[in-house]
């Protein structure tokens, strides 16, 4: 296990130092200079010299990444253009609260995808099957900004139950009941899709195991059905954790829409608006730890597989 | 691919609709009721229902079902178009390195692992913000961010040919490596490539809409999807059913090319699994 940890721990390097290499390469093409974004248009030569001196701009830009990276590996992302501070500090409370909104999407997209795909796999030709195939469809298809609209239509402007945006209310009791009230909303829109996904790769993982020689077997020998299940759940776990870690993934990165449309202060629309104000040491920094979380959950999901499944362990 | 036979309507109600989508597309300004840019300022935000206005206007007094339907011709090459550029630079990709040496395909594999490793939404965004916002814009963003997962299908599926007799065969009777890409193995792999390509239309749609809802896709006045749903958006506390016409459309349009995506994968596969083949 230590080895196969270390092989995948060294293997991540190199993909990062290409990840990171080629967002510095894309960024340094946008049109549009951080100095222009900074100071507007009317500044003095004088200010936009000294600006561009502290943000390195005059050296040739394999050496900016050089520097950049030598300063990265020691934990100093440097220094935000348009908040004026380290951009771990302006990263950190964006990315807390992504991973709220990330845990509770992904808690749904597992609950849901495994309740649809068992109702799927166990009632293939049934009107519960059929029922539970539509709605991992339906789910796949469906925008975030879309289901995040009709969610505000309905259940925020219409009904009135829930907030149609922010983290808090602005004058109310605060704390956690309230942030999970706001959360609701949110999580079902960033979860459809990964729930879909997850359903129908659940589904055709147990259907094949339920068909197998394995459950052949258990039935054979008078076990009850519920036993039969649990054997073949195992047995599909692998597939799940596969699919379950790339949505996990897929939810830390790709939760734009919603924290635009939710007014919610994440990651997602941090970078967003980062790209858009040239702020290049914000988009750098808040890549690498997406790209860093994306890769560790890859070798995470790895691990956890040789735990549960005795063939990847003996054979790693 | 074999032509759709009488007894599958799961896939010949999504071709259809499809093929009607496409057509509205095309016909769009013979269709639709009005122009899509001139409106009235008495008439602002009338809801949906109202008479001369199916779908409602928007906060210019502008009918939205002309809108939406000469819209689709933007939001639907917004989508279509990455999906046939993916599908041929990812073909191309996976078959040279699937048939070519170790060298070639590491090299596909540890660059796919980097873009892979890359948030394929922001990834998208940077591409836009290199150009200036646009149906250009968009269908080279949405294309990066396709061809690595076409190309790894492609190299899988090349992969699992690759050793087979009559590549051999034809290997020995003199025929060059390029021959036995283009004729050899493509007709193989075209139909699952075909299928996993399809599949994908429903996602780029969906993207492209999502560019241009930030404002980096087709840009105003001209009317597209996405960029609707940024307009209407203010009015959603107002009017909470006219906000939802856009984002209601691209649902319907994501929903029917999934649709399509997985009758086709379900025919090429011919066992009912829900994936085609190739699908990892």
């Amino acid at each position: 296990m230590r080895r196969f940890l270390t092989r995948r721990l060294l293997l991540a390097v190199p993909s990062l130092l290409g990840v990171t290499a080629v967002v510095y390469a894309t960024v340094a093409l946008v049109p549009g200079d951080p100095v222009s974004a900074f100071l507007g248009p009317g500044a003095s030569p004088g200010a936009r010299r000294e600006l561009a001196a502290r943000l390195g701009l005059g050296r040739p830009l394999p050496v900016r990444y050089a520097h950049w990276l030598g300063h990265a590996v020691r934990g100093d992302l440097g220094t935000s253009v348009s908040a004026q501070r380290p951009v771990t500090e302006v990263l950190w409370p964006a990315l807390q609260q992504t991973l709220v909104v990330t845990a509770a999407a992904f808690a749904l997209v597992v609950a849901g995808g495994v309740l649809l795909g068992a109702v799927g796999a166990l009632r293939p030709r049934g009107p519960a099957g059929r029922l539970a195939g539509a709605l991992s469809t339906l789910s796949v298809s469906a925008p975030q900004f879309s289901v995040a609209l009709l969610l505000i239509s309905v259940f925020a402007v219409r009904l009135r139950w829930l907030p149609a945006g922010g983290t808090h209310d602005a004058f109310g009791p605060g704390g956690t009941a309230d942030l999970l009230r706001h959360l609701v909303l949110p999580a079902v829109a960033a979860a459809l899709v990964p729930l879909g996904l997850t359903a129908r790769v659940f589904r055709t993982a147990l259907a094949g195991v339920l068909e197998s020689d394995l459950a052949d077997g258990l039935r054979a020998r008078g076990t009850t059905r519920a036993v039969v299940l649990c054997h073949c759940a195992h047995n599909a776990a692998p597939a799940l954790l596969t699919i379950g870690g790339l949505q996990l993934a897929y939810l830390l990165e790709g939760v734009v829409f919603v924290e635009t449309l939710f007014d919610w202060p994440g990651l997602g629309r941090l970078l967003y608006d980062a790209l858009a104000a040239r702020d290049f040491p914000v988009v750098q920094g808040g890549v690498l730890v997406v790209a860093v979380a994306f890769i560790g959950i890859n070798i995470l999901v790895d691990a956890a597989h040789a735990l549960i499944d005795p063939r990847v362990r003996s054979t790693s | 691919m074999t032509r759709p036979s009488r007894r599958d309507p799961g896939l010949l109600v999504p071709l259809v609709l499809a093929t009607a989508l496409l057509a509205v597309a095309v016909a769009g300004p013979l269709l639709a009721p009005g122009s899509a840019t001139a409106g009235s300022l008495r008439q602002r935000l009338l809801d949906p229902g109202s008479p001369g206005h199916l779908l409602g206007t928007d906060g210019q007094g502008r009918d939205v079902l002309s809108r939406i339907v000469l819209g689709a011709r933007p939001s639907l090459a917004g989508g279509l178009l990455p999906v046939v550029v993916a599908t041929v630079a990812g073909t191309v990709l996976g078959t040279v390195a699937g048939l070519g040496g170790r060298v070639a395909a590491q090299l596909l594999l540890r660059t796919l692992d980097v873009l892979y490793a890359f948030p394929g939404v922001l990834l998208a965004i940077a591409v836009c913000s290199l150009c200036t916002p646009g149906l250009t814009a968009t269908v080279l963003a949405l294309s990066v961010v396709l061809t690595p997962a076409v190309a790894r299908v492609v190299f899988g599926e090349v992969r699992r040919v690759r050793s087979a007799e009559y590549l051999e065969a034809a290997r020995v009777s003199g025929q060059s490596r390029f021959g036995v890409g283009v004729f050899q193995v493509l007709p193989v792999i075209g139909p699952v490539v075909l299928a996993y390509a399809s599949s994908l239309v429903g996602l780029s749609v969906v993207y492209a809409a999502g560019l241009s809802f930030l404002g980096l896709g087709v840009a105003p006045p001209a009317p597209e999807w996405g960029a609707m749903l940024d307009e209407l958006r203010p009015a959603l506390f107002t009017h909470p059913t006219l906000a939802l016409v856009p984002a209601l459309t691209v649902l319907a349009v994501s929903v029917l090319f999934n649709v399509l995506g997985d009758a086709l994968a379900r025919r090429v596969a011919g066992t009912g699994g829900p994936r085609p083949a190739g699908h990892r």
